[in-house]
């Protein structure tokens, strides 16, 4: 696009000419610069130098026109043919309008030189005729400019009107600046620019029209008029900015261009062409940049394709048919960079609807990489083609730039010949011979490959952009193909490997070999050795089929590679095999590769998974066993593929582990002993002999061999590597038979595919790793545990190490607890990490040793010792011995746990890097409470207390009992054995816990003080029960009564083991006042028949009078006199008694008469309890405690 | 005339690739076919910008290059076809019709009890079918 001249690439810009005062033209022209659209400013300083307007200050072109402008005058005899001249366009007519000839031309006058003195009246007036006398010819606008210098200058209206007419204007084109303040002068400015907008619009339009016109009148003209008209209405229309109407003429001028291919006969033959093609060039330029500025893209895609198509057969000579494919080239190029230019691109693809129906459009039709790779692809052409020509022409050879000083002609698309004739300069216009001369020299000028590849690799990056991977890579296969025609063999490296990556992952065997077969001349060219063979290998191991290369790829231009075929790959594989094989001596006898090798420089290549090597050597290895016995033989299966199209001979092949002491070797026994220490395999390995190691393609090599392991843990093959020559290895990692990958060169490949092994079990789960159990541990490890433990207690876990065949050295014992239910030791919810308690179980100590006196010494016996996890170290012990220790547990809830340990220690003591040995034992043991402890309030016998929270229970209250106020209550508290086993219990007591709760309540044990303080034993179930009495003392609703302590120990223990104290919180009570208290009075017992007192006293303990409700219900063994319901009141303080007779007719236990009582005041009912209301009735008065007594 | 007709798996791997030209372009047209798939791709990821339906299994013109035009058939089993062509007026119905044989050969062929799913195709009998009908498709 840089070589088309400026004028052609930009929009054109309205062109006016000021005349006179000088002061103002700078701003004038500032300010037509920022108009929109724009216009240009010529400026002059006076009338003087009115002779530079429409000048023409080239000599040449003065005597060219002279020579060419007039066809009919044939007065210069240096043009021979006189029907050749003339020609389409003039090469400078638009930089002519654009830069040269104005729209308009103003002249600024000051206002005094009008309205002043009549002799620069005068002056005005002839400057004035001069002018028009230049402009009238070419229609060019006048404006006349009246420059003030203040505002109140007078107007002479009769100067002014002499004015308008000597200049033959309107009033509305002479206008009047006042420089004098700013905000006149913008006023102005304003004013003018829009007047020379108006006039300039309405130049460039009649000058359209005159053209149009005179292509009309003369219709019947040649077709190069016709096409110059065209071009000269659609340049005016763009002056215009009417690009619409630019369009439709460029265009017609386009499609007549296109007639005069065959018709025209002005110039010679080839050079005739030549300048068609340029002026279409330059028309379908304007066309393009117009319709995608206009975002008209599939428009201008469509357009493209329609100059392509009709330009694609005008080739011209055949003979130079390189010049034209230059000029597709550049079609396609130009296009691209206006498309990449154009913003339109980036918007509106996505509404396309795809082209027209008779022209579809693809998606890659609208990006710029499509054009690039195209325009290299013709410029490709045309260099083969040049290439072509110059070798077959002598004289094309020959020919070189300087002989001749061809130019550029007049006219677009025509060259000349340049004569110097003394001082003066004339064009002479050539023959065909002469531009065939020209354009070759000018061709072998140019170095095409620099610009093929800067445009490829442009198409390259695009077409990345736009993840179009595959094109992405042909664009690199073709820049690197470019490159290794410049011999450039790192740069042709670096592309052909981005292609090579893409075929290798999709699987085209025949673009990748097309790869490799350039990429290994490159490295063949590098001196790359070890490339070459790699390079080579892969080559070989192609899955490459076809057997004749007259088949599918009939293909004569091949790459380096030489045709895909099974012979290419034998006869590369014998190639390379002769290479890296070779014995030392021969390797002066080839020089024909191009490697110069020393003696000694061995070759290694290394295969992992992901290599492209990989085909060449697979190696696949299976352990028949999954878990083996140290020291015990297991057979290892070796099981190697090759796709080399011919059998390989290994020297021998080494098998690497990652225990290095099981590494062998296997050694074809038909091949010579080394004798050189070469091998990586230390002395003293196993090494097997193998009748024949030979790699038949496609077949799996199975070798099977036992092997074993001293070492515990994992045993892995690592790689197998194969020595296929003096100085030739390939490593090859090891793979399981269950985990092996498909080659993805390979896979898709219709072939009949064998399993890696005979055994299919093998084959489809076999393991290259296989687990070598630790040695039988011959220690014993014993918990001596019995039975449950106790909550409280510190529970004793006798471990016992003893030695049964193995000595232990460094033994180290750990100890861990872990919940059974799951999760750790404590509870989250009362999770108070800090404190001791927080774990619920947790170990308290660990005794030294028994019998052992030595390690007692030692203080580092007990490593370490947390709530949950202890590590004890074992002092070494002989086979035989045996050494103790105590674990001391303590539970602080019930609960299971269950009790690791492990035992890890070396069988021989020196050896630094043996493994330990390690035994586990678990033991689950289970925390039970030993005692469980419960209570009960008793009320005093017979007396009933109007309690009245218990009456009318608050709602938040649980059953908390209530205790009534400066009452004797009793508390009763049982303590159950609920283990298996007999405790002793030691003692039982209350012990308040603050002296609050002393002061507040009096806890006495109750029964007679000189009893055993609580001291019993207790068989399984067996229940101790002690009696405290309780005053409460304050009234509270929450009375803490403190806590019962206990101390136990397990019964028929030894007797030195401690008491353990156990706490029992006591639930706090209610105390509270009662209004009323009724006590019942009866007799002890009474006897059948006799009556006696039964008495219901009722206490009033406030200060208020009480009323009392009561009401007496029957009892059918009683017969009963007194008031069956009444109400009574009874004073404060004092009490009342309702008093009965009783006749009882039943004998035994016998309920009373139930009385209810109701309190008035607070409306409670109260009733005394079933047991505190009953009286045995004997039969007759006993005797016993009379007797007793 | 056509030129080059392939069958290339949902890895984008050749399954089956014949060129019926006697010049010596067949390693172009094996690139030209590669290529293609790119526009495969593009197409199928977005289908709204391309404006072809996704419901139907002919493609079109997949990419004009200079003396070829290319299009392209995608199975359900995104197994692509593509076929290249000399001829420039090319009507889409005997695309189409093309495609539809050549997807039944294809269907002929994969139905072989034989036949590995995924694996290139070496039957002959698919190779001469679908040499006939190359042969009865001349689009001008």
């Amino acid at each position: 696009m840089e070589e088309y001249p400026e004028e052609l690439r930009t929009p054109p810009v309205s062109l006016v000419a000021l005349f006179g005062y000088p002061e103002l033209h700078a701003s004038i022209t500032k300010h037509l610069h920022s108009q929109q659209p724009p216009i240009n400013a010529l400026a002059f300083p006076d009338f003087s130098h009115l002779s530079q307007l429409l000048a023409h200050d080239d000599k040449i072109n003065r005597t060219s026109s002279s020579s060419f402008r007039d066809p009919l005058s044939v007065s210069d005899p240096s043009s021979p043919n006189p029907s050749r001249s003339g020609g389409i366009l003039k090469r400078d007519w638009l930089l002519k309008h654009r830069t040269k000839v104005p729209a308009l031309v103003a002249a600024f006058f000051p206002s005094h030189d009008i309205f002043g003195d009549p002799t620069q009246w005068l002056q005005v007036c002839s400057d004035l005729d001069s002018l028009k006398s230049i402009i009238r010819p070419k229609n060019i606008k006048l404006v006349v400019v009246v420059v003030q210098s203040s505002p109140q200058e007078e107007i002479s209206e009769d100067r002014l009107l002499a004015l308008r007419k000597r200049a033959e204007l309107d009033s509305k084109y002479v206008l009047f600046v006042n420089s004098s303040t700013d905000s006149e002068l913008t006023l102005s400015l304003s004013r003018i620019a829009s007047a020379f907008a108006e006039l300039a619009l309405a130049y460039y339009r009649e000058e359209g029209r005159r053209i149009k016109s005179r292509a009309e009148k003369r219709s019947s003209n040649s077709i190069d008029s016709n096409v110059r008209y065209c071009f000269k209405v659609a340049v005016y229309a763009e002056f215009r900015r009417d690009w619409g109407e630019a369009l439709k003429f460029y265009e017609e001028a386009y499609h007549s261009l296109h007639e005069m291919i065959g018709t025209s006969t002005r110039l010679p033959a080839v050079q005739r062409l030549v300048e068609i093609k340029t002026i279409a060039e330059q028309l379908h330029f304007k066309i393009s940049t117009l319709l995608l500025h206009g975002g008209k893209l599939v428009e201008a895609v469509t357009w493209f394709h329609q100059h392509k198509a009709s330009y694609e057969k005008v080739v011209g000579s055949t003979e130079f048919i390189f010049h034209h494919w230059e000029w597709m080239s550049r079609q396609f190029l130009v296009f691209a960079e206006l498309l990449e230019t154009s913003s339109a691109t980036v918007q509106s693809f996505s509404s396309l609807n795809q082209g027209t129906s008779e022209m579809p459009l693809t998606e890659f039709e609208f990006y710029p990489a499509y054009y690039y790779q195209l325009a290299a692809h013709y410029l490709k052409d045309k260099k083969s083609a040049l290439e072509l020509l110059l070798s077959m022409s002598k004289t094309a050879q020959e020919i070189d730039s300087s002989s001749e000083s061809v130019t550029p002609s007049v006219y677009v698309g025509q060259f000349a010949q340049l004569l110097e004739k003394g001082e003066v300069l004339t064009l002479h216009s050539i023959t065909d011979e002469e531009y065939t001369r020209y354009i070759i020299s000018e061709a072998k000028r140019f170095q095409d490959s620099f610009e093929i590849i800067a445009w490829l690799k442009r198409s390259y990056e695009s077409f990345l952009d736009l993840k179009a991977r595959r094109m992405a890579a042909l664009c690199a296969f073709e820049v690197a193909r470019e490159y290794f025609a410049l011999a450039d063999l790192s740069n042709a490296k670096l592309f052909f490997d981005i292609a090579a990556n893409l075929y290798r992952q999709e699987g085209w065997v025949t673009l990748l070999w097309e790869v490799l077969g350039y990429l290994r001349e490159c490295s063949r060219n590098l001196g790359a050795f070890k490339d070459f063979v790699e390079l080579s290998l892969e080559m070989v191991t192609l899955p490459v089929t076809s057997y004749d290369a007259s088949g599918n790829l009939g293909n004569k231009k091949y790459g380096p590679g030489g045709p895909a075929t099974i012979s290419g790959r034998e006869s590369i594989h014998r190639e390379v095999f002769t290479l890296v094989c070779r014995e030392a001596e021969l390797i002066q006898s080839t020089p024909e590769n191009g490697f110069r090798l020393a003696t000694d420089s061995p070759l290694h290549l290394e295969i992992d998974l992901v290599s492209p090597l990989r085909p060449v050597f697979i190696a696949s290895v299976a352990f028949h066993e999954q878990m083996i016995k140290p020291s015990a033989l297991c057979s290892i299966t070796l099981s190697l593929l090759s796709h080399l199209p011919l059998p390989v001979e290994i020297d021998h092949l080494e098998v690497q582990f990652n225990q290095p002491a099981c590494n062998f070797v296997i050694r074809n026994s038909q091949r010579p002993k080394e004798t050189s220490g070469s091998s990586t395999v230390q002395s003293g390995s196993q090494v097997e002999d193998e009748l024949s190691l030979v790699l038949v393609p496609n077949n799996w090599l199975r070798l099977t061999y036992a092997i074993k392991s001293e070492q515990s843990g994992k045993l892995e093959c690592l790689s197998i590597l194969a020595k296929l020559g003096p100085l030739f290895t390939i490593c090859s990692r090891a793979e399981s038979p269950a985990a092996m990958e498909d080659l993805p060169v390979w896979k898709h490949e219709n072939r009949v595919e064998s399993l890696p092994t005979k055994d299919p079990v093998l084959a489809f789960f076999g393991q290259k790793a296989t687990q070598v159990e630790e040695p039988e541990p011959q220690v014993d490890v014993s918990l001596g545990a019995s039975g449950p433990a106790l909550v409280g207690e510190d529970f004793t876990m006798p471990i016992e190490v003893s030695s049964k065949g193995h000595a232990v050295y460094s033994g180290e014992l750990k100890i861990n607890l872990v919940d059974v239910g799951g999760g750790g030791l404590f509870s989250p919810r009362e999770a108070e990490p800090l404190s001791l308690e927080s774990h619920h179980v947790e170990i308290c100590g660990i005794d030294g040793t028994e019998g052992n006196d030595e390690s007692e010494t030692e203080t580092g016996n007990i490593k370490k010792i947390q709530q949950s996890f202890g590590l004890v170290s074992v002092p070494d012990l002989e086979v035989g011995e045996s050494w103790s220790c105590k674990l001391q547990i303590k539970w602080h809830r019930p609960k299971p746990v269950m009790l690791f340990v492990s035992l890890g220690y070396l069988p021989h003591g020196s050896e630094a890097s043996a493994q330990k040995v390690h035994i586990h034992k678990s033991l689950q043991i289970e925390g039970k409470m030993p005692l469980f402890i419960s209570n009960r309030f008793m009320l005093p016998y017979r007396r009933d207390h109007l309690l009245l929270s218990k009456i009318k229970p608050a709602p938040d209250s649980e059953d908390m009992p209530s205790l009534p106020l400066n009452e004797k209550s009793v508390l009763v508290v049982s303590a159950k054995n609920s283990t298996e086993i007999a405790l002793q219990l030691v003692s039982m007591s209350i012990e308040l816990d603050e002296e609050e709760g002393e002061t507040s309540c009096l806890i006495e044990q109750g029964g007679e003080r000189g009893d055993t303080p609580g001291s019993a034993n207790l068989a399984p179930g067996e229940e101790f029960k002690k009696v405290f009495t309780v005053i409460p003392t304050t009234r509270t609703p929450k009375l803490g009564l403190g806590s019962v302590h206990l101390k136990w120990r397990r019964q028929g223990g030894n007797t030195t083991e401690a008491f353990v104290s156990t706490k029992h919180k006591l639930p706090e009570v209610n105390v509270e006042a009662s209004p009323l208290v009724m006590s019942l009075n009866c007799p002890p017992y009474a006897i059948l028949g006799e009556p006696f007192t039964y008495a219901v006293r009722i206490c009033n303990q406030t200060q208020l009078l009480q009323e009392a409700k009561f009401s007496l219900a029957d009892a059918q063994s009683f017969v009963l006199s007194g008031s069956h319901s009444n109400t009574v009141s009874v004073l404060p303080k004092s009490e009342h008694v309702l008093s009965y007779k009783l006749v009882p007719l039943t004998c035994g236990q016998q309920q009373l008469p139930k009385i209810t009582l109701t309190s008035v005041r607070y409306s409670a009912e109260f009733q005394p309890s079933a047991v505190a209301s009953s009286v045995f009735v004997f039969p007759s008065a006993p005797q016993a405690n009379s007797t007793a007594k | 005339m056509i030129v080059c007709v392939a069958v290339v798996g949902h890895q984008n791997n050749p399954l089956y690739i014949q060129s019926f030209t006697e010049a010596d372009d067949a390693l172009k047209l094996h690139h030209i076919v590669h290529c293609s798939l790119d526009v495969i791709d593009e197409r199928v990821n977005n289908p709204k910008k391309s404006g072809t339906t996704l419901n139907e299994a002919f493609l079109g013109l997949l990419y004009p290059t200079l003396n070829y035009k290319v299009y392209g058939y995608l199975t359900n089993t995104k197994v692509k076809f593509i076929m290249v062509t000399t001829d420039l007026d090319v009507r889409d119905t005997d695309v189409r019709s093309f495609f539809r044989k050549f997807h039944a050969a294809y269907v002929d062929a994969v139905s072989n009890p034989f036949h590995v799913p995924g694996k290139k195709i070496t039957s002959r009998t698919f190779g001469e079918s679908v040499g006939n009908i190359v042969r009865s498709y001349t689009f001008n």
